[in-house]
Order: structure tokens, then sequence, then C-alpha cells
């Protein structure tokens, strides 16, 4: 499958010096093989340390802050070691650097989750289309692939090329995770080079997954108006035999759907309702839209109690770990089709599929761990409606009737808020419902994070999390929200289209909504963020809970974002990638702009691309909820192509933020790319990755950090009209730094033009010398020199 | 003062060296020796309710006995409205990071003593001492919340109520004395 060939270089491409010798050993096969679709730029298939002077130079300017989550080190035999106020551990190491590796190797966890999801999934599909098959997205999207390009100098045609862009990624993983051993890498900011490295893979593994299923389950390929499907709590037909598939791997849920259609029993819902909860949810429904996403990682606990699973299928990623408890106390089997994740069930994959269901049905296992797809599709579905009306939706959920007497035994001692992961006032919830008083409960099913940490620790048993449940009962029905399905990739159209006025600055920026579910204080912050941005003309990007949660909050007319916004990737649109390894496709799209738009060349030339993305895409990611690893990794890649994200309060235990200084202006100058000059660019963006407090700085946040040194006058002055705006709204009064960031008095918000030449002239701004400069931190795009 | 508390979240035990628990007048006082003292002041003081008040009024107050205040979140208007113009309107992550740097100041007028938080969400709070514990050797730091912040080098030992609301008002009266 993999193509082995001589050393085979253009002429050109030797001439043009940008082939050094250590890249040689990398050309010796696949790439030597590709046809010549653009010049190979200077980091084919980087290393580990090929990049290591752009991190560098990023982590100059946004130096790592650290807050440690722990004063000990325990990885060796030597700890724990106290590495608190500036010990030094037994190995030497110091508080940064642990924390540095810390983060080093959650960003492997999370660059190895997507990875081996991707391997499982590419190794699936070959098995069942075969290595040949093409990647195709459609008449437009020519840059199918717009990471595996940039970062590897790969053009990927087929399947089997994905395998093999699997194997470098791997490589890659490897070697940033043994940096983490102890006596290896010593100095924090070659511990957070090499976070970089690893979270720059995970972005090209998230891709290498998405397309994949894309290209072969014929999942929309970019389609602006893909339909609208359901999500929330409420959408299943209870009626139904009900199939739940959890995590984020969707072949084994594809399956079960196949088996239905092959079988006669018509789509998802017609006879057999097949949901899904957390990413494995969006790609059902990519499949097919009559499928059901019932909502993120923190409706798991409240949908298995409720009762409403016939059969859990259970794939990778951000599962309950005990979900066969969970499932067995409402009699729920489950299938367990990841070797990732097979809590100790017994594997099946030799028995016949009626005897396995008859293990389900009769309750003789709690589940069976089956990895062979096609099988677990079959089983799934039997099992199902099988267990449909033996199980008549057996549910441990109480009856509003029972909450007082199920919270009698509360002694308000307040164990359960002390170990709920946001401080939720449950104690004084379960207290007042046993006076008879459910409203606080009740309240908090909108904030709670479905974890049960509270039921884990309370000395009376008192289960809090399903006490909120019963006082949510009666307005579950009504939990139903209209959802975009998962699109997938941005159209090369629709780049041409905008990138222009985002280069520019007249399209005030990209947002993108991402990540998981432990927000702060509920999940309709991320709706209500999503549509203020979306109304004032920025491209609003989602995926994954955050994808789910943003619909939860609708407009004056009912209507939720989705309804209310148009799909396309254009000023005011609201585009749902899709899953988690969707996500790629947000930072595909930046990439695509610095390509298609400027016509930066691309192949593997992951420096420039950066640079251009930094200085000139007004991009930004929120990750509000973020608490994944792979929330970690994403953010990280992001933070290397040059985008900012701001994680909420809960992802300051991520331990690291890039913080730049304002006030350091040399830290915030740039050369400027038609003389060399160095040259004070004002501090934008000013962080690469910061966790915020509330949803209103977050949203002053936003909109600063979507200014670019690159903006025209017309695009600073609409960038400055919606922070200034915000920031008025917010705190009501102008910006303190706006002389950070008005060049020259057009870039001056008309709306609030004599106020911001009142504060100008007060702190004695000056227009600047030089408002409008072509900016690089690469030395070698300097045009004079050349 | 001997007294052995557990850090509000039981989760949260960084190390075998915790915060000094402070209450009662012994918090007013090491406010009141303070030289350089700043107060940082969090988007949960405009939710936290103490004695009829918001914590945002008690922060208020002790801006207004004369320590520099950064406001993080969006609390600035809220201060305002209490007629509090903070020296700085900054993230808290900002301006925790500022505080490493021996020499740095809100206001210009030398470097802190003593940085005490109030009103920043428990977790984050926790988060940002654990930075100037590590990091900032220099300071002594104070969370004025009513809960036991380890990471803090003095800190209220999970208080009820009434006891909190006292020691803030010890505190002010003290400050304004
Ligand atoms: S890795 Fe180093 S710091 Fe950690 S326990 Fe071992 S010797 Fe101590
Ligand atoms: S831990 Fe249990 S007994 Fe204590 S307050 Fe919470 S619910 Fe009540
Ligand atoms: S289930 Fe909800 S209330 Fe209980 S600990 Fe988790 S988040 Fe807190």
């Amino acid at each position: 499958m993999v193509e082995k060939g001589p050393l085979k270089i253009s002429a050109k491409e030797l001439a043009s010096g940008l082939v050094s010798a250590k890249d040689i050993e990398v050309l010796i096969g696949r790439i030597a093989m590709e046809e010549e679709w653009e010049l190979l730029g200077p980091t084919p298939f980087p290393h580990i340390s090929t990049l290591r002077s752009w991190d560098h130079m990023l982590l100059s300017r946004y130096k790592p802050f650290y807050a440690p989550f722990c004063d000990y080190c325990c990885l060796c035999t030597y700890g724990k070691c106290d590495l608190s106020k500036g010990r030094l551990g037994a190995c030497g190491i110091n508080m940064k650097a642990q924390t540095a590796r810390i983060v080093l190797i959650a960003c492997c966890i999370g660059a190895s989750t997507h990875l081996a999801h991707a391997r499982h999934m590419v190794d699936h599909l070959i098995e069942k289309f075969g290595e040949d098959y093409p990647i195709n997205l459609g008449q437009e999207i020519a840059i199918e692939m717009p990471h595996a390009r940039l970062i590897t100098g790969i053009k990927p045609k087929t399947l089997g090329d994905l395998a093999y862009l699997l194997n470098y990624c791997e490589k890659e993983v490897t070697q940033c995770l043994s940096a983490s051993h102890t006596g290896q890498e010593g100095n924090y900011l070659d511990f957070e080079s090499k976070a970089l490295h690893v979270s720059m893979i995970d972005h090209l593994a998230m891709e290498i997954a998405d397309v994949a299923q894309i290209v072969t389950f014929n999942f929309p390929k970019g389609d602006p108006n893909a339909p609208l499907t359901w999500v929330g709590l409420g959408v299943l037909d209870l009626s139904k035999p009900v199939v739940i598939c959890i995590g984020h791997n969707v072949s084994a849920g594809i399956e079960v759907i196949d088996y239905l259609e092959k079988s006669g029993l018509g789509g998802p819902g017609e006879t057999v309702e097949v949901a899904g909860l957390c990413c494995t949810a969006h790609d059902i429904v990519r499949y097919r839209d009559q499928a059901k996403i019932i909502g993120p990682i923190s409706d798991q606990l409240r949908i298995i109690r409720s009762g409403a699973a016939d059969v859990i299928m259970t794939d990778e990623q951000c599962i309950r770990t005990n979900v066969v408890y969970e499932a067995q106390r409402v009699k729920t089997p489950v299938v367990a089709v990841s070797d990732k994740a097979s809590y100790g069930l017994p594997d099946v994959s030799e028995l016949p599929v009626e005897k396995i269901v008859e293990m389900l049905v009769s309750g003789s296992v709690p589940g069976v761990f089956l990895p062979d797809l096609e099988k677990a599709g079959a089983v799934t579905a039997i099992t199902a409606i099988r267990m449909a009306p033996i199980r008549q939706k057996f549910k441990i959920i109480p009856d509003p009737s029972q909450i007082q007497a199920q919270a009698s035994g509360c002694t308000f001692c307040g164990t359960c808020r002390r170990n709920c992961p946001i401080d939720l006032p449950i104690d004084q919830a379960v207290f007042n419902a046993k006076k008879g008083d459910f409203e606080l409960l009740s309240m908090l099913h909108d904030l709670c994070l479905g974890c049960a940490r509270c039921e884990q620790v309370c000395p009376r048993k008192i289960p809090a999390l399903s006490l909120i449940e019963a006082a949510f009962q009666h307005k579950i029905k009504t939990e139903k929200y209209r959802i975009r399905v998962g699109r997938g990739p941005i159209l090369d159209t629709e780049i041409r289209e905008v990138g222009s006025p985002i280069v520019l600055g007249e399209i005030p920026g990209v947002v993108a909504y991402v990540g998981c579910a432990n927000f702060p204080n509920g999940a309709k912050e991320v709706g209500i963020m999503a549509r203020e941005f979306a109304r004032r003309g920025y491209i609003v990007t989602l995926s994954g809970c955050s994808a789910m949660v943003a619909s939860y909050v609708r407009n004056e007319e009912g209507k939720t974002i989705y309804e209310e916004f148009p799909g396309t990737f254009d000023r005011g649109g609201v585009v749902n990638v899709g899953s988690c390894v969707a996500n790629a496709h947000i930072t595909g799209a930046a990439i695509k702009i610095a390509n298609i738009f400027a016509k930066r060349p691309l192949r593997a030339n992951y420096e420039e691309i950066a640079d251009y993305i930094l200085n000139r895409v007004g991009a930004v990611g929120v990750a509000w909820g973020a608490y994944s690893q792979k929330a970690a990794s994403i953010a990280t890649g992001c933070n290397r192509l040059g985008i900012p994200v701001i994680v909420g309060p809960q992802g300051s235990k991520y331990r690291r933020m890039y913080l730049g200084r304002a006030e350091d202006k040399e830290s915030f100058t740039v050369y400027d790319a038609r003389t060399g000059e160095r040259v004070w660019i004002g501090p934008a963006p000013e962080h690469l990755i910061i966790a915020l407090e509330t949803m209103e700085e977050c949203m002053v946040w936003t909109a600063k950090l979507c200014i670019r040194p690159n903006d025209t006058t017309k695009g600073r002055m609409i960038k400055l009209t919606h922070y200034v705006d915000l920031y008025k709204r917010i705190y009501g009064k102008l910006p303190p730094d706006l002389h950070h960031f008005v060049r020259t008095e057009a870039d001056i918000p008309i709306t609030f033009k004599e106020e911001i030449m009142r504060y100008l002239k007060e702190v004695g701004w000056e227009p600047w010398e030089k408002p409008s400069i072509d900016p690089t931190l690469l030395k070698r795009l300097i045009r004079a020199q050349a | 003062m001997a007294m052995t508390v557990k850090p509000w979240q039981w989760g949260n035990v960084p190390g075998h060296e915790m915060a000094t628990p402070v209450k009662g007048d012994v918090v007013a006082k090491l406010v009141k020796a303070a030289k350089r003292p700043l107060l940082i002041v969090g988007g949960a003081s405009l939710k936290e309710k103490l004695g009829g008040k918001l914590l945002i009024d008690f922060a208020a107050e002790l801006a207004k006995a004369g320590i520099p205040t950064v406001a993080t979140a969006h609390v600035y208007k809220a201060l305002k409205d209490r007629g509090v113009e903070p020296a700085a309107i900054m993230t808290v992550a900002d301006v925790t990071n500022r505080l490493q740097d021996p020499n740095w100041s809100v206001d210009g007028k030398g470097p802190h003593d003593l940085v005490i938080y109030m009103g920043v969400s428990y977790q984050l709070q926790s988060q940002m001492l654990s930075t100037l514990k590590h990091f900032a050797t220099h300071l002594r730091t104070l969370s004025l919340d009513r809960y036991f912040h380890p990471n803090a080098t003095y800190s209220m030992p999970n208080l009820k109520e009434d006891e909190w609301e006292q020691a803030l008002n010890n505190v002010i009266a003290l400050l304004k004395s």
C-alpha cells in the first residue's frame, strides 16, 4: 500500500535550496513519488525540533504562564518530590519545567487519542472500501486536506495515502512523549515547543480521521445547507426501541444504521431510534439526519439513568468509565466496540450474532466487548428490539413524588458542594428539597455537569444528581432544539469570497466555539456568545459539545442560531463543522485563506503560513467548557498556527497559558517585509491562550483578539467598533488600551469618534509613523534582503 | 494560631505546606500592616451574598479605604457604581502574570507586598494563588473569600456567613480608623 521509491527531487526543488540534507531521509519514500503539485517548501514532514525556532519566536512574545495544580511530581520512584517555591526534584527538574512537562503529556494524550481514532477509522475503512478509495470532497474543494499538504508536503489521493500519513504522525507523537521521561528534556521552553509540535500533529490526525469518514460515508462535503436535525434530552420517541451510541468514533454506530436499513427495518427513527451522545452523535447525523443528538458529554448519566436506552453502544473517548455499572442499574446492556475501552467485558467476537444477542437479552452478561463492527451493528439493533418490551424503559430517576423522601437524610453537611467541580450549591438544593422546595434542584439542571461527584461523597448516600433530574423531569419534553448537521470542511469557493474581507478586517473575525461541556455557568453562555457575534457579522464556527449546546438559546422568535443564521462561511454565518475531529476544518480554513486567497505557498511551508495567520487572519477559538486532554492539544495546535484561544475559568486547570505583555513593546515588534525594518504593531493579538472568568469578559476579549496588525483602516475601524461597543456595554467606558490599536485617525470608529479623540488626546496619542506594513516574524521573508 | 483546616474543595490539596488560616482581628491587622497591598476583585463578587449585601459592596469599601484595586472579569461597572475608580481593569491572569515580576505595581508606586484576592471563583483563584506561591516568593497573598485557599499565604478557614461578614467588617473598620 505504501509506495516506496527511489529518491526523486526535481531540479527546481534542488535549485531552490529548499531541500536540506536533513530532509533527504524523509524524501526517500512516499514524498519522492509525489507529483509536483507545488514547489516543495522548507519543512516537509517536520520532526520534533524542525520548527523549534518558530516556537521559540512565539514563546518569546507569548511567555508561558504557569499555575501548577500540585506542588509535587510523582512520575518516578525518586518521588514524590516537592517542587514548590523553587525547589528542584531529585532529577534536577524545576516547577516550570515540570508543569510544562505535564502540559506536554496532556497534549500527547490528546494527540494520540485523535491519532488512534484516525488509525482505527482508516484501517477499518481500508478494509471496507480498499486502500485505493479516492479522497474526493467534490468540485468545490480542491485543497482537500490543507493540514496534510502544509505539514507533510503530500497531497493525499487515497485512503492508502492517509494510512501513510498516520505512520508519520505516530512517529512524532512517540518522539514527543519520550521527551517527558525522567532525565530527558529539562527546559520549559523546549517542553512547550514539543507540546506545540505534537499538537500540530493532532490537527493533522483530526483532519485524517474526518476526511476519511466524510469521503467514505458520504457525509456532507462542506455543504452550507446541510440539513437541520434535533438535539436535546427530549428528542427521543420512547415508544420505540432505542439505541444510544456514546463516544467519538462513529464507525460502529453506522453499522447499526446499515443493519437496520438492510434488514428492512427502515432508517433511524422508523422502527428503532438511533441517537448519540458526544461527538459520535454529530457523526451519526452526518450519516443520516433522521438520527438524533441527545447532547454533550454532561448528559451521559442523565440519559442512562432515565432508562431511555435499550442498548448502549460505546466506542471511544469521553465515555463514563463506569458506564457498564450505570447501565446495569437500568437493565441496559452495553456493547463496547473499541479495544481502547473494553470495560472488562467478555470478548464475543468469535460467537454468532444470535448467541451474543441471547447473552445480552437474558442478562447473563452486563455487556460484551465486540470489536467486529459489522457484527456489533447487528447485535445492537436486534438486542434493542428484543430488550425494549422487556425493559419497559426501566429507570432509576425517581418520580418527583419521591424527591422529598430521598432527600430526607440530608444534614446539610456541605460535602457534596465541596466536591462539585464547579462548586454548585447542591447541598442547599438537596436540603431545600428535604423541606419540600425543589426549585433550586430544578434550576441546577442547567448548570450541573452531570458528573455525580456529589453522590460519591455524600455520607448519607443521597443520589443528588438523580434528584436534580427528577426535579427537572416535567421540562424534559421541551428540551428539543434544531441544529444543523455538521457540514465538514469550508469550500474553496467560500474562502475566495471571504479571504479578502477577513484579511483586510472587513469581516471583523472568525470565532470558533469549540470543545467540551465543563462550563462554569451552564451551557447557555455559549449560545448567547455565538448569537452575539453572528449578529455582529463575525463568522461563527462551532464543533463538538459546544456546537450542540449553542442551540439551547432561542431568539425572540423561538429560533435557535442554526435556524436564525445561514450555514455559510461568510459574514454572519453560523457554521457547525461537526465533531471534535472536524475542528481540523476550522484551522484548515485559516490555512486555506493564506493559500487560496493570499497565494502563499502551502506545500511543507508551515512557518510562513502560521506567520501569515498570526499577523493577518483575525480568528479566535473559544473553548469555554474545555476539560479534556484533546482540548489541550487542539488549543495548543491552534496556537502554533497563530490562532489565539480563550478557555473558561476551569481551563486554568490546564496549568499553562501563553500570555503577552502589552507594555513590552519590543515583544510586539515584527519585520516590515518590504524594508526589513523592525516595527511595533501593538498587542495584536495580545495573548495566545488565556483563561477568563466570565462570559462578559470573554465577549470583550473575543472582539479584541480578532485584531491583527495587517488590518486595513476600514477593517481596523470595524473591529474597533465591535470592541469599543462591547466594552462600553460591559464596562461602561472606553477601553483603556485604545491607543494600542488606533494607528491613524482613520482607524477610529465613526460612532465613537469624538469620545475616542478626546481620550487619545488625554493619553498623548500620536498617529503611528508606520501604520501600514507587511508584517512578518520571519527574517527570510524580508524582500529587501532578497 | 493553631488550626487545621481542610481546603474548601476537598481535592485541592496541593502539598504539605498550606496557607495559614486567619480569622477575626488577625485578618484586619494583616491588611492594615501591609505597606503596598493590592486588592484583586473578581466576577464572583457580583453573585456572592452576605449579610443582605453583595460581596462587591465589601470590596468597594476596602477600595475606598485606600487599597489600590484591580477590577477583573466584568466587575468594573459595579465598582464604579459604588464610587470606586479602580487602579486598573485587567483579567485575573494578566494581573497575576505581572505580579510575578518583583518590580511591577499596578500604579507605578513601587512593588506590592500583600496581594488580596476577593470574589474570584474558587478554582480559578486557587490556580492564581498557586502561580504566586511558586513564582513570586517575594509576595504574600491573602484570600478574603470565605473558603479556605491552601495556595495562599493566609486564608480564611471556611467561614459561616456571619463570621465572614464580621471578618470583612473588621478589616474595613480597622482600615478606616
Ligand atoms: S521525575 Fe524528577 S521530580 Fe518527578 S518524582 Fe522523579 S525525580 Fe522527582
Ligand atoms: S453531602 Fe449529602 S448530606 Fe451532605 S449536604 Fe450534600 S446531600 Fe446533604
Ligand atoms: S453532578 Fe452536578 S451537582 Fe453533582 S458534583 Fe457534578 S456538577 Fe456538581
